[in-house]
């Protein structure tokens, strides 16, 4: 396996400063001092990590960029590496207690707050998960189960997708009498949850790595809550 | 005429605490030392604090002294030279040098406590410029820096904003010919990378080891603080020289676990040199006709069941004399001397 390109300079047209700041909101973060001690360089997360097997990928690596506080490196490994963890923390196996996968997490979110290129690019085959989510709560649905979505899923899904609305019929609950959402959903918890997502400004990470989607997701939320009785409520 | 007096020769923590023990017994010891004070080689050197406890080298070594001093079961004799030896178990007449005269002390048995020195960095190799450049300095240099409270370049007086210390200078190695591991090293430049991070809080602290060998609890109170709290970088790879550019020195090494070459710009380097027998371990290794290991250091022959005695019947070893020590080691080593000799002392005088 090739290793990991860890050569400085490769992203030398954004500044220091700014890979300084990136850094320092990810250390910012109140569960930073929980996720790294101190590295002994073991490589048991490695050993661990089903990701590593696969791709060029280790979570040594990204604990030692940290650890050493090399917001150069950092920024390669954010703009690269951290998107191909699999996040099942397999590396908490940690004799120091450090956690690479929860360091990634933070680092990733710091990547969707500011909008970084690699964010938007690891996003870019989710738009519609995130849709689907932020829109229902749900996030698997029946309907997705068409017959060019999945194709390695195998010819049965042909069969399965032609009578959807039958096949769920059959299941017992009623709430589960739907093809759009993993479940039925009651319009007083979507109102809820938009009313949560406003709150909380979560929107915001989305404009950030999708304009697009953000745009259509708000024309959505903005006109259910305005049914709803929350004129006042949007989001710009 | 038989003696049970015990002749103790050095006045370190080996020394000091071989010579309390055997006064604690009912025994006299005469605690022979050829400078003109107690304390060995940290008080010589000026060690500012021990390690791991961090606790003031001067007043760990006032409490030894004062355990000696106007002691009824210790004799001192300062400035005073061991330069032969006659006898036996039991009889022996040790031959010294006291201010110009000679001397002759009678005892039962001797116990030699005469430490390491340091491993000077510009012997053999000079790869590390100490004695080149101003801002590389030993961890023995850096401990005297610690005791006076100013911890500065040397080059201009300045706190340094970055400081490596590089591992194993002088040990571990087959070039030199000391193949062994000077065993406190990785535990000193641990506890001084503590200390530099008081002294300058936003320096950037490194280590630059082979192997970071912190056994039993100097891991939990040396090396984890220094990693965790105050954030000292340990980097596996040695530094092949050290080069002078600007005002700055570059290291110049492998960043082995990531795999990418180094140089990089440093305040002050901090060799961390290791332990060699000292002069006097060499000179009373013969004087009592005792063997010596293929360094230098003088050979127990107990293996690890007994740490004290020699080849020669009656004469025993303790501390950094038989090879890398701590204080931990020295003083243990001196209580199995006292008893060690003491034991042989009353065999020797039962009737057979």
């Amino acid at each position: 396996m090739m290793a990991l390109d860890l050569s400085q300079n490769k992203y030398s047209d954004v500044s220091m400063e700014e890979k300084d700041r990136l850094f320092a909101e990810a250390k910012a973060d109140e569960r930073w001092e929980h996720v790294l001690y101190g590295c002994y360089e073991c490589g048991i997360c490695v050993a661990a990590c089903p990701s590593a097997r696969f791709y060029d990928f280790s979570p040594r690596v990204i604990a030692q960029a940290v650890a050493r506080e090399d917001t150069d490196l950092i920024y390669t490994l954010m703009a690269d590496s951290i998107w191909d963890c699999s996040q099942c923390f397999s590396c908490d196996r940690c004799p120091r207690k450090n956690s690479p996968g929860q360091i990634i997490t933070i680092l990733r979110e710091v990547s969707v707050k500011n909008g970084l290129k690699s964010a938007k690019e690891a996003l870019q085959g989710y738009g519609r998960i995130i849709y689907k989510i932020m829109l229902t709560g749900t996030q698997v649905s029946p309907d997705m189960l068409q017959p060019d979505a999945f194709p390695d899923w195998g010819t049965h899904v042909y069969e399965i997708a032609e009578n959807l609305d039958d096949w769920r019929k059959a299941l017992p609950p009623e709430t589960l009498h739907t093809t759009e959402t993993s479940w039925v959903i009651d319009d007083k918890t979507i109102i809820e949850l938009y009313l949560i997502w406003h709150m909380t400004g979560v929107m915001d990470l989305i404009s950030g790595v999708d304009e697009g989607l953000y745009d259509i997701i708000v024309d959505v939320m903005e006109e259910r809550l305005e049914e709803a009785g929350y004129d006042d409520v949007t989001f710009d | 005429m038989a003696s049970e007096n015990i002749i103790v020769i050095g006045g370190g923590p080996a020394g000091l605490e071989a010579a309390r023990g055997v006064a604690d017994l009912g025994y006299k010891a005469i605690l022979v030392e050829k400078r003109d004070r107690l304390g060995g080689t940290p008080d010589e050197a000026q060690y500012a604090a021990l390690t791991p406890d961090m606790r003031s080298a001067k007043e760990a070594m006032d409490e030894m002294r004062d355990a000696v001093t106007d002691n009824s079961g210790v004799e001192l004799m300062l400035n005073t030279t061991v330069t032969g030896s006659e006898g036996e178990l039991g009889n022996f007449v040790v031959k010294a040098e006291q201010g110009g005269k000679q001397i002759d002390i009678e005892a039962g048995a001797v116990i030699l406590a005469t430490g390491f020195q340091h491993f000077d960095p510009g012997r053999e190799t000079q790869k590390y410029g100490y004695y080149e450049h101003d801002d590389v300095i030993t961890l023995v240099d850096a401990e005297k820096m610690f005791t006076a409270g100013n911890f500065v370049r040397p080059s201009n007086g300045e706190k340094p904003k970055s400081v490596a210390f590089i591992q194993c200078v002088g040990s571990r190695d087959r070039q030199i010919g000391n193949e062994y591991c000077s065993k406190v090293c990785c535990g000193i430049s641990s506890k001084q990378a503590i200390e530099v991070r008081h002294h300058c809080p936003d320096a950037k602290i490194y280590i630059f080891y082979i192997d970071m060998r912190m056994y039993g609890y100097w891991e939990n109170e040396i090396y984890w603080p220094a990693q965790e709290k105050h954030k000292v970088n340990y980097i596996k790879g040695m530094a092949t020289e050290i080069l002078k550019q600007g005002d700055h020195l570059i290291v110049k090494g492998e960043d082995t676990t990531l795999r990418r070459p180094m140089e990089v710009p440093m305040d002050m380097v901090i060799l961390a040199v290791g332990m060699e027998p000292s002069v006097g371990t060499k000179e009373m290794a013969e004087v009592f006709g005792v063997n010596k290991n293929k360094y230098g250091f003088i050979e127990t022959i107990g293996g690890a069941l007994n740490t004290v005695s020699t080849n020669v019947e009656g004469v025993f070893a303790a501390g950094a004399c038989t090879g890398p020590a701590d204080l931990e080691d020295s003083v243990s080593a001196a209580g199995s001397a006292v008893m060690k000799s003491i034991g042989a002392i009353r065999k020797a005088a039962v009737p057979a």
